[in-house]
């Protein structure tokens, strides 16, 4: 629905402040400290979806400062973008997924060393391994084509 | 009809990669307040089922349910799940019509016997022999309890096929009932709304595939996954409700303000869906994100249930001293929502 951005709309007047923020980022950031630790601890990941809470933009730019960012980003192209970002907290990764209308559909902290999502899978490598191999049996059969004329 | 490719197979040769299916699962065990560590293990089960075979059957309904479910924006990863399923019959979106689309339906029904699922939209009519509704001469009543003899599962889909909807409003000239009304030796799964959210239904599905389990449901058979909170709960406006701070009319300083909707009849607060989280139109909106009221169509008999406009009675919910409660509450309400809304994945999870 990015067309939706485009509807030109002309606002009358200011409007009045509304809330922005629940106060959400901090509790949350205490919680993020408790999966972290539990990281180190004992090697498993977890997530917090952002989408499930009630959070305002207030709240999500409070979250987003207190992590800041890190050195670390990627964008996978599926089916609509996902961006990969991790925070200045190291072991902190900020992942939102976008259908392809450019529209947030899921959005998590992971708490990982690395997102599921930017992995490999062996069944895709096993794919990739006979696809090299089909390559390279082509390039050899034409290279000794090439050779007998 | 069905195939014996895998999901992962089906998608592989549409060229739709392994990570895009991840993400589906990801948005799928968000939207059903499964912890996201599930999304992984979602996809591998997802990526092994076999298609599923599905027959649709619309009764007395206005075709709004299949609009809702076909009319998003594609491609979306919530279509993917038609990938997961073999549709063997719904006689608006398929291509055979007449005798043709009636011996699909029972070559599937023969082939898939015992194991198929079976959706049902739109309620059934019973009076007068069933006689107002009926499907290539056969009445609406008759064919669903021919179908649901080999089903495996029933999803009632749309707040018609669940509670008797809009049919069944006063007169009631049909006599319509809901499904659960006449099948009671099959699990039955509502998915009530008017119409449904499309990823509720798929949602549904996708459990169904990946768990091999019906959802927990609540007391109106519904997925407490997606019906488990209020409207009212997980509205964005919630806080000017805790605030004290209502619009006391459309267009008012307080709708413009975006106040709550509580005194202009919204009946978020004793409706049951999952529209305020996964919102609208590819997440765009949802009716109270728009400036109206929630009309709680999702709940049984809303059409009976007094003006849109007028707000809830005492007797129905709450009270004058309850909102003024409301409002004290109000500074907890940002951190209450966030435990409450963990608890209850960790409950779905089995987490800690």
């Amino acid at each position: 629905m990015n067309q939706i951005k485009g509807i030109p709309i002309a606002v009358d007047g200011a409007f009045p402040e509304v809330a922005q923020s629940h106060g959400n980022a901090t509790p949350l950031l205490h919680e993020i400290e408790v999966l972290l630790s539990d990281l180190l601890a004992t090697g498993k990941s977890a997530s917090i979806d952002l989408r499930s809470l009630p959070m305002l933009p207030g709240d999500y730019e409070g979250l987003r400062e207190a992590l800041g960012d890190g050195e670390v980003s990627a964008t996978v192209d599926a089916m609509g973008p996902t961006q990969v970002r991790e925070t200045a907290v190291h072991g902190v990764w900020w992942v939102t997924h976008y259908n392809s209308d450019d529209t947030v559909i899921a959005e998590f902290i992971e708490v990982t060393y690395m997102p599921e999502i930017l992995r490999t899978h062996p069944a895709d490598a096993r794919e990739g391994l006979d696809s090299l191999r089909t390559r390279l049996t082509q390039s050899t059969e034409t290279d000794k084509g090439d050779a007998d004329v | 009809m069905s195939d014996d490719k895998t999901l992962a197979e089906t998608l592989a040769r549409q060229g739709v990669s392994r990570r895009t299916f991840l993400k589906f699962c990801a948005t799928m065990a968000s939207l059903m307040a499964m912890p996201p560590s599930m999304a992984a293990e979602m996809a591998e089960k997802l990526a092994r089922v076999r298609r599923q075979s599905v027959i649709w059957l619309s009764f007395q309904e206005c075709t709004g349910c299949t609009e809702s479910l076909t009319r998003s924006h594609s491609p979306t990863l919530e279509n993917l799940i038609f990938n997961a399923i073999s549709l063997d019959y719904h006689h608006t979106l398929m291509a055979a019509s007449g005798t043709a689309a009636e011996a699909a339906r029972e070559t599937a029904m023969k082939e898939n016997y015992g194991k198929y699922l079976m959706v049902v939209d739109g309620s059934v009519s019973t009076k007068d022999s069933g006689v107002y509704s009926t499907i290539a001469g056969v009445t609406n009543h008759d064919m669903l309890v021919d179908v649901a003899k080999g089903a495996a599962a029933i999803i009632s889909v749309g707040t018609c096929a669940a509670f008797g909807g809009i049919p069944k409003a006063n007169p009631n000239p049909t006599g319509a009932v809901p499904v659960s009304d006449i099948i009671k030796d099959k699990p039955i799964i509502n998915v009530s709304g008017c119409p449904p959210i499309p990823v509720v239904i798929t949602g549904v599905v996708a459990q169904i595939l990946t768990l091999g389990t019906i959802p927990e449901l609540d007391q109106h058979g519904r997925p407490k996954v997606f019906f488990g909170d209020t409207i009212h709960d997980r509205c964005y406006r919630r806080p000017f409700y805790d605030q004290g701070k209502f619009a006391k009319s459309f267009d008012d300083e307080g709708a413009r303000n975006g106040w709550c909707l509580y005194e202009l009849g919204c009946k978020g607060p004793t409706t049951y869906n999952a529209c305020a989280t996964t919102k609208w139109d590819g997440g765009v909106s949802f009716p109270i994100e728009s400036g109206h009221p929630c009309l709680g169509c999702s709940q049984p008999d809303f059409w009976d249930a007094g003006s849109f406009y007028a707000p809830l009675s005492t007797g129905e919910w709450g009270s004058g001293t309850v909102l003024a409660a409301g409002v004290a509450a109000g500074a907890a309400i940002g951190v209450g929502a966030a435990l409450a809304a963990r608890k209850r994945q960790d409950t779905i999870g089995g987490g800690k």
